[in-house]
């Protein structure tokens, strides 16, 4: 007995409390169920494992960097600070569910039991009402990192399995239901391509479908299309990450750096050199959040294609028939180029407006645009915006997105106590429909967690009210679903 | 053997996709290929090591200088259509060797 106890013990220690290596583990363990050969399954959790320890270099190199920005906010301006991205985000979470002495591992676990969870929905789909899988690996490892600190943050005296079992429902149902959500928009969107949207601002998307219409003048000469504007060549640099992120990076934290000044800086900071020139200093210390923020992205990438190519394989054997929900990024293929750089400049727009606000009313947060969901985000939505409402509705709208990705971003980073982590996971529906969802838990408890189940749940099934002749077979055979729906428009404008 | 390089914004999602789905294609046309998934930025620094760009169309303006080069692009408008992906290795590859 005493040799099993110390056997369970040695693997709580090294293996299931310990991220990395239990990715790892959770890889090669994977595999085999898979009946891929050995050295594949070696092969495989050897890249895990790799993956995710340059991760760690990663996050910790953020961490550091941002920390004697971070202190000389404070010191200065008793003012904290966060980078609304899912990437700085998933870093402020796990740095934050350490400070309380939890393990980060609990994330991978939840991924898991939120995977399994939606394919449950939708093997049960003639009850669910659910059609999606959502299979976008590295989405949703940021997802579980951010909701693991909301959940543990809410009830921070519920044991790890509890928490596990919780999150991994809640979460699977997050991601069923709000990628089962776009199927529609999306279909329309493409004419028939069959898939609908696994990312971040899924329910976003839906909103942005619903309202888009409403932005089309009647006077019909006047509804310009994105498609006709000339577009200034330089914009196009902006489509690359590392260029993006460097630029966005140097623009703020360049800005935050003279502020506090040289003097400051040089207290704080016991690394600088002062020797050197202070704008090549701040310059260099700028691009560094891009340098991790790349490195980052590497490790994500290793350990994550195995995690979407299995999950991937695991969908299309157990459940054929199922949709595929993909990254936002499918769509751009359907939308003009111009719809992605005037959703990025105009969401950009927005957000710089609101960080003003959030620095003229004297917010304690000030925000930080992280290149993700700037860019992400506010391209997705105006290219459905333009489909439905023209440019008009692409410009207002993800103005209107910038907006609150800033103000309900900085919301977020005092509600869910991240204030001193440096960054909040940024994404629309991050930064709404879980704001709902972490509030209702941290005052209703159960009672709210129960709520917001039912409530997410409930939406297939409305859905489902709406057309049901073809609501299953929309992918296989959009052309009569579109011929159904028509015909109902008619029916409903002669009653 | 081929090099083929598939390419998207952040170099996480679509380009993966894209990789699994051209992966199924070239087996298909029985060609052998090596496919590497990454993001725009890196794939422009990269562009010598490979022959062929695969990535959405939206994109496509990010390649014109790989294209002077003499590199295969091939934008996607459907990431997820294998027919797309079939005739357009048919029309940019096969038919021009």
């Amino acid at each position: 007995m005493n040799a099993i106890v110390s056997v369970w013990g040695f693997f709580q220690n090294n293996i299931l409390t310990q991220p990395a290596f239990f990715i790892a583990f959770i890889v090669l363990v994977g595999y085999m169920l898979l009946g891929r050969k050995l050295y594949e399954a070696y092969a495989g959790s050897m890249k895990a494992l790799v993956g995710y320890l340059i991760l760690n270099v990663a996050s910790g190199g953020l961490v550091s960097n941002f920390r004697p920005i971070l202190a000389g906010l404070k010191e200065r301006f008793n003012l904290s600070a966060a980078v609304i991205d899912p990437y700085f985000g998933q870093t402020a979470a796990q740095s934050a569910v350490e400070s309380i002495g939890r393990s980060f591992s609990m994330m991978m676990m939840v991924l898991l039991v939120g995977f399994m969870f939606n394919l449950i929905l939708v093997l049960f789909r003639k009850i669910t009402k659910v059609r999606t899988v959502f299979i976008t690996g590295h989405i949703m490892v940021q997802q579980s990192a951010t909701a693991l600190w909301i959940l543990l943050f809410c009830f921070p005296h519920l044991q790890d399995t509890n928490i596990i079992i919780m999150l991994g429902i809640l979460l699977g149902t997050y991601w069923a239901v709000g990628s089962n959500l776009t199927v529609e928009c999306t279909q329309d969107l493409t004419e028939g391509g069959g898939f609908g949207i696994a990312h971040q601002q899924m329910f976003g998307i839906w909103a942005v479908d619903k309202i888009a219409g409403k932005f089309q003048s009647k006077d019909e000469t006047k509804n310009k299309k994105i498609e006709d504007l000339e577009m200034p060549g330089f914009l196009s640099i902006f489509s690359d990450n590392i260029v993006a992120t460097s630029t966005l990076m140097t623009i703020f934290f360049g800005a935050i750096m003279l502020i506090l000044g040289k003097d400051l800086m040089g207290q704080i900071d016991t690394s600088m050199d002062t020797s050197r020139s202070f704008i090549f200093y701040i310059i260099e210390k700028s691009v560094s959040f891009a340098v991790y923020l790349q490195i980052l992205q590497l490790g994500v990438r290793i350990f994550v294609s195995e995690l979407t190519e299995s999950f991937q394989g695991i969908s299309n054997k157990l459940l054929p028939g199922s949709i595929p929900a993909v990254d936002c990024a499918a769509v751009y293929g359907f939308g003009h180029p111009n719809a992605i750089t005037l959703g990025f400049l105009f969401g950009a727009l927005g957000q710089f407006v609101a960080i003003l606000g959030l620095i003229v009313f004297k917010s304690p947060i000030l925000i930080i645009t992280g290149f993700v969901p700037v860019f992400f985000d506010n391209a997705t939505f105006a290219v459905y915006a333009n489909r439905k409402g023209g440019l008009r509705a692409a410009t207002i709208i993800t103005f209107i997105s910038g907006v609150l990705q800033v103000t309900l971003g900085a919301v977020c980073v005092l509600a869910f106590g991240l204030s001193d982590f440096g960054g909040w996971h940024g994404n629309i529906d991050w930064s709404t429909i879980w704001l709902a969802i972490g509030l209702s838990m941290k005052h209703l408890g159960y009672v709210g967690f129960g709520i917001c189940l039912a409530a997410m749940l409930a939406i297939p099934q409305m859905q489902y009210m709406k057309n049901k002749k073809y609501y299953f077979s929309i992918t296989e055979d959009y052309d009569s679903y579109l011929a159904e729906m028509q015909a109902d428009e008619c029916v409903e404008e002669v009653a | 053997m081929l090099k083929v390089i598939a390419a998207c914004g952040s170099g996480m999602g679509s380009s993966q996709i894209i990789k699994m789905k051209i992966d199924k294609a070239f087996k298909s046309f029985g060609i052998d290929v090596s496919i590497h998934h990454c993001s725009v930025g890196e794939a422009k620094t990269q562009i010598n090591n490979y022959d062929v760009v695969f990535c959405s169309a939206a994109l496509e303006s990010n390649f014109k200088s790989a294209k002077e080069k003499g590199k295969t692009v091939i934008p996607l408008r459907n990431v997820l259509s294998e027919a797309e992906i079939k005739e357009k290795i048919q029309s940019h590859i096969i038919d021009k060797q």
